[in-house]
Order: structure tokens, then sequence, then C-alpha cells
């Protein structure tokens, strides 16, 4: 007791406890950060080699990103992405968990299903779906076939790619979000449904009253989970849909910034696309923060 | 007081373990190849005393990376070879292999970047080496002979393939390949269609063959124009210059070459116009299309030697023959695409590495024998050996026809997107799509390449 008080009055002990992982983060995280806003306005063709000066203008690749119809594709796909992860992945979570909880024992049977996804790897799954949506012999179009459709249908051609590709991401995720929201399901205390069934109250009372306004902040950190990490997204679009399949319609800013970086060796336009997402990622984080602020009950 | 000592003790422990990460190991010799070019020659002396030093003989591991995965014509071979090699030796190979796409490529390129470079490399010696050869990440056929004399002795010193670097051996050369078109009997003759002559097969004569392969029902051409266009632009091109002209590669918009190169890709369009691919050609994979040729739903794909091991694998190999691609303008239907743009290259980091250098040696030199050669040119493909190839045993086909197509070419003509960098050659292919989809014409296709060569 005496030490622990001593560390409250003294903080020192504290810097020094928190250094390690400062100075760790310092080297693996934030100076990489600093490098890459600096490679951004260099010319570096090719991973791990040395630039070869600074660009004329300095802040050529931002022009250049403002030109480049391949990142308003990006953009515009990433911005739809983020909207479906809120709406789809959050929305279903939530619906899910409001149903699971109340099955009572055997809700952790399904919290075991819907989480599973998570636990496979993005690549596997896309390697999956690829084979559900294949042309040929893929499983939906022989599905189609049994029910009497008449040829293939390409899921991955220009009218049906966001479909195909929206959907293993938001199934990937709903597990996730699930799991968390039903936790904060679990935390609330059974007095105030009990207090609420003596008042009357009957199960979507339960919901609208009790229920939804106490998971409210845990639906608010899932949101900002969702929105930063819709940005990131990049292997199971990447398994799927590569070089931005079909006809350069489906780039994310993931997938973009990958190609420019290591297939077209472009590594300070890459730089400049990464800053991008760390950007746009810091700003809607904010923005969410905002709207989506936590609430006291 | 004690307490407060001991959480000191620890937290310093923590933060030293953490920044000791890295120095658990002894420096190892092989790290040289990271060393600035001041400090390279001290290293590689370092290196080579060490060596002279050095008594151990145990078995490695060496790291072996290639192209040669599932569905090449040698794969087989290598997996054999391989396993002599480690019975021989006691040594163990960690072998991998992948697609040579552009991504692949650019995997091979990041390893070598990041110093995380296999120890021998099955790789292509035009200008996708460039980049580690720059570095000097590779060494010499020179300076490994200088050590192992006999190392590569069996090879034709003409076939040796000089970097486009700088002019200085550095791979073994091992097979090479072949480009030709492979029909599917079974289509064609359900279309009506006869066997195209090796002899004179026109662009016209083939155009009509497609529609009526078209109009029976069947697919004409097996291609993944959003993946694998490479093999029709090469031919296009080829038809277009010619062979004389074949490597020469555009420096404007208006230019001869340039006007070569937008015509091959304007005859890429007029297939797709035409609908002679199939129909989900700009969606699926390669992997995808070719099952088509292998369940008698498309009648053409062109592609190179490596192929005819699929055709064994998965369908039956007399059912097809391989037949010189369709001429136009200024290309004899017997003028083929091949050579040998490939080879096996010992990385600076393995041969700096005492306990590696021999056993990667002795492991190129497993590869590259005769025996193994002549196995591994059993597609007839063109070798380097001072030996000829005698086919052996029982053949199908499919091989009988390769063979009489290969005693039937007038000239070979490299590729000629061998000699792009990378990220040109990713843009250019990348965008036969967008020509054949109208997104891009093809002279802006060209310049866009234009554009980033000025760029490189």
């Amino acid at each position: 007791m005496p030490m622990i008080s001593m560390m409250f009055k003294k903080k020192w002990p504290l810097f020094i406890l928190v250094l390690p992982t400062f100075v760790f983060m310092s080297i693996y995280l934030y100076y990489p950060f600093l490098m890459n806003i600096f490679n951004s306005f260099n010319t570096i063709n090719g991973l791990g080699t040395a630039s070869e000066g600074l660009n004329t203008p300095f802040y050529l690749n931002y022009i250049n990103m403002v030109k480049d119809p391949k990142i308003h594709i990006a953009l515009k796909n990433s911005m739809i992405f983020m909207v479906c992860t809120i709406v789809f992945q959050v929305g279903f979570s939530v619906a899910l968990a409001l149903m699971v909880d109340g099955i009572g024992r055997k809700a952790e049977f399904f919290r075991t299903v819907y989480f599973f996804p998570i636990v496979i790897s993005a690549t596997a799954l896309g390697l999956m779906f690829n084979l559900i949506f294949l042309y040929k012999g893929g499983m939906v179009n022989s599905f189609l076939s049994y029910l009497g459709a008449s040829g293939s249908v390409d899921w991955k051609d220009s009218k049906h790619w966001l479909f195909t590709a929206m959907l293993p991401v938001m199934w990937q995720y709903v597990g996730f979000y699930f799991v968390i929201i039903e936790t904060g399901l679990n935390n609330i205390s059974e007095e105030l449904y009990e207090a609420a069934r003596i008042d009357g109250a009957n199960q979507l009372q339960l919901v609208r009253f009790i229920k939804l306004p106490l998971i409210y902040n845990t639906v608010c950190t899932c949101i900002v989970l969702a929105i930063t990490g819709s940005l990131k997204i990049f292997d199971l679009p990447w398994t799927m849909f590569p070089n931005g399949l079909p006809e350069d319609m489906s780039w994310l800013l993931g997938t973009y910034m990958y190609k420019q970086t290591f297939i077209a060796s472009d590594v300070d336009y890459g730089s400049a696309i990464s800053l991008l997402i760390v950007v746009m990622g810091v700003i809607f984080a904010m923005i969410a923060n905002k709207v989506f602020k936590e609430k006291d009950y | 007081m004690k307490k407060k000592i001991m959480s000191l003790v620890l937290a310093g422990l923590l933060g030293i373990s953490m920044a000791g990460c890295g120095l658990d190991e002894p420096a190892k010799s092989g790290d040289t190849a990271a060393a600035p070019a001041g400090e390279e020659q001290t290293s590689e002396n370092e290196a080579a005393e060490t060596a002279e030093g050095d008594t151990s003989k145990g078995p490695v591991t060496i790291s072996f990376v290639s192209f040669i995965n599932g569905e090449d014509a040698g794969r087989r071979t290598l997996e054999k070879y391989l396993e002599i090699y480690e019975q021989e030796t006691g040594n163990t190979v960690k072998e991998s292999a992948g697609t040579a796409d552009e991504t692949w490529k650019a995997s091979i390129q990041a390893d070598f970047q990041s110093n995380a470079e296999p120890d021998v490399l099955y790789y292509f010696n035009g200008v996708d080496s460039d980049a580690f050869i720059k570095e000097g990440k590779v060494v010499s056929i020179e300076e490994i002979r200088e050590a192992f004399p006999e190392y590569g002795s069996n090879m034709k010193e003409e076939l040796l393939v000089p970097s486009p670097y700088d002019g200085v051996v550095y791979s073994i050369p091992h097979v090479g390949f072949w480009e030709a078109l492979f029909c599917n009997k079974n289509v064609l003759e359900a279309a009506g269609v006869e066997i195209p002559s090796l002899d004179d097969y026109t662009w016209d004569q083939f155009l009509d063959d497609c529609q009526k392969i078209k109009d029976a029902g069947y697919t004409p051409i097996a291609l993944s124009v959003q993946q694998i266009p490479h093999y029709w632009f090469e031919y296009a091109q080829l038809n277009a210059s010619g062979p004389d002209k074949h490597m020469d590669i555009p420096v404007s918009i208006d230019d001869e070459a340039a006007g070569y190169w937008a015509q091959s890709l304007d005859d890429i369009k007029e297939l797709y116009d035409r609908g002679f691919f199939p129909d989900n050609t700009l969606t699926a994979t390669d992997d995808e299309i070719i099952q088509m040729m292998g369940t008698d739903e498309a009648a053409f794909c062109l592609d190179g030697s490596w192929r005819v091991t699929w055709f064994e694998d998965n369908a039956d190999p007399n059912d097809f023959i391989a037949v010189f691609p369709p001429s136009k303008g200024n290309r004899k239907t017997t003028d083929y695409i091949g050579g040998i743009s490939s080879g096996l290259f010992i990385t600076r980091k393995a041969w700096d590495d005492p306990a590696k250098r021999e056993a990667c040696v002795k492991l190129v030199e497993t590869l590259t024998c005769d025996e193994a050669t002549f196995e591994w040119a059993v597609s007839g493909q063109v070798t380097a050996l001072k030996n000829t190839v005698e086919p052996e045993g029982e053949t199908h086909g499919l091989m009988d026809s390769i063979f009489a197509m290969n005693g039937r070419v007038t000239s070979i003509s490299p590729a000629v997107q061998d000699s792009l960098e990378g990220n040109v050659r990713d843009n250019l292919f990348s965008n036969v799509k967008n020509v054949c989809t109208e997104k891009i014409t093809s002279k802006d296709a060209i310049q866009e390449m234009l554009d980033m060569m000025n760029h490189n």
C-alpha cells in the first residue's frame, strides 16, 4: 500500500514503466510513419531502394492523386464499404445479439458460430468465396442452374462485383461486433428487466427502452472500430478482386496502395496513398466520435 | 524501498530485453549483402577468411525459389532432382514456387530489397533481374568459376545470357521456351474446322475458323484478357513488326515501333469485339479459363511450352496439337517466339556464407546436369547444353506435333516484353482490357506506357 501511494505521489516511476513501450512504439510506429510522410515527397522506385531525390515539385504525388481516376474510384468504393460496414456489420450484429440474448444457455452455441469466420484467415475466406461465386461450376451458379436458370452469372462482372466483394467482408466481421455487443447486453442487470416486466413491459419494449439505450455506448465503439477498419480493408478484396477487377472498378484505398507500392514499385506514390488512408481514418474517427458521443445512463 | 528497487530493475530489464532483441545472434557473414559499397570488400574478405577457417561441412538448409510451380512442365523433374540432391548431399532444400506473373516478380524484388532473398533463385535473366544485379546481390559466373572451374561447363558458352544491365553473365541458363497455339482437336472437328496448317496459317483464316467455332456454340479462344494477355500481345506484335523489328521498343508515340505495338493491341481488341474470348474473360483467372480446353469447351489457347504438363495431367494429350500461331503482315507463320529467358542465380548472401557456398553450387549443378536438363526439355524446349536432347520413350500426339513444329521453325524471336521494366509491363498489360472495352485507345495505352518509361 505505501508503495502504491508513493507511486501516485511521485510520477517518475510511472514514466520509467511506460518508457520501454514508448520507445518501442516510437521505433516501430511513429518513426516509420514520419518516414512515410517524407517518402511521399521523394522519388523511390522500388521497396528498400534509396530515394532518387525530392519530387519536382515536392508535392507532385498529391497533385497526381487529385488527377488519378483510380484513386477517385478507390475513395468512392472505400466510402461505400464504410457505410455498408456500419449498416450491415454493426446493424446485423445488433440484431443478432438482441435475438441471441433471449435464448439463454444456448447463446454460447450461436456466439461460437457467429464468431467463427473471424478465426479463419481472410485469404482462405477469399479463396472459399471465389469457389462459391465461380463462373463455371461455382456453388451459387450450380444452385441457380438446379433451379432452372439458363446460363451462368458472372458474379465478378461490372454489374455484380460490389455485392460479391461486400458479402464476404460483411459476413466475416458480423461475428466480431456481435460478440462485443452481446457482452454489452450480458452486462445489463437482470433487476432492470424484472422491474420493467413488473411494470408490464413486453419483449419489444424491453429492447426499445432498456437494451438499446444501455448498449448505446458499446454500439458507438463498434461503429468507430468499423469505420477505421473499413478504410484498411485489403486482404479479402485483394484475394477475390486483384488489380481492380473488373475493369479497374473495385479498387479500394488499401488495394490500390498495395498495387502502387509492391507491383508498380511506385513507393513514393504508395506512401502518399497510405498517408491519405491515415488522414481519412483520423478524420472519420473524429466525426464518428462527435456524432456518436458516449452517453451516461 | 526494496520493492521500489525491484520494480525499477524489472522495468530496466524489460527495456533492455526489447532493445536487445536483434543482438542475440552473432552477425552472419551473409549480411554483407546489405553492406554499403565501401564496406563490401572488407566484408567479403572477412567472409573468405571465415570460409578458410571453417571446418564444419555438416548438412545445411538451402532456400530455393522458382516459378516452376505445379502446372509447369518441369515440375516433376524439379522435384525429382531436388530429392536426388538432398539424398546425395544430406542438405535440405526449402523450396517455394510461384506463378511467374508481375505480383510474383514484385515479391521476389521485395525479398531482395529487404535482404530476405533465397540462396538459389530460378529467375528471368532479362531486365527483370536488373534491380538485384545493380545492387550486387547475385554472383557472376566468372566469380563462381574462380572457385569452381567446372561450374556450368556443360552449357554452350555462347548461350550463357549476359545481363542487359552490365553485360556480365550471372545465371546458368536452363531450358528455354517456345510459345505456340494449342488446338483442341475435338472442338475443331465438332465445329467442322480443319487443323491449322503448320506452314501457312493466316490471320484471316484464323478469324474465319474462330467464327465457325463460335457459330457451332464453342468458345474459340481460351484467354483471360484481364490476367494473361501477354502471349497474344507478343504474337500480335511479332505479326505487326516481323522478326527483324520485334525487339524495337517505342520511344515516342509517333515512331514506327509505337505503331506496331498499337496495332497489336488493336488486333487483340478485334478478337474481343468479335466475341471470340470466353464470356468472363474480363473477370476470370487464367486457371479458370484454361479448364475450358480440358472440358472441350474452347478450341485454341496461346501459351508457352510449360503448358504441356497441364494437358498431360488434365486431359488426353492426344486430343491436342501445337501449331504456329496465325501470321499476318511481316511475319511468316513459321517464325515463333522462344529462347532462353531464365536461369539459375546464386545470391551473394548465400555465396558469402561459407557453410552454404558449396551447397548452392552443387544444387545448381544438380539441376543443370545433362540428365536433368534432358528431362526438363521433354516438351521440346531449347536448351543451352553442349550435348543434344534426344526424345526418349513413348510420346503422345501433342508431343509429336511439338517436334514437328520445332522442326519447321524459320526464326526464333525472344519475348519483347522481357525488355520492359516490371511496372511498365504491368501497366501495358493492365491496359489491354481497357483497350478491349474502349475505355482508352491503343495509342493512349502506348502513350501511358511511354510516360511510365520516362518516369522510370
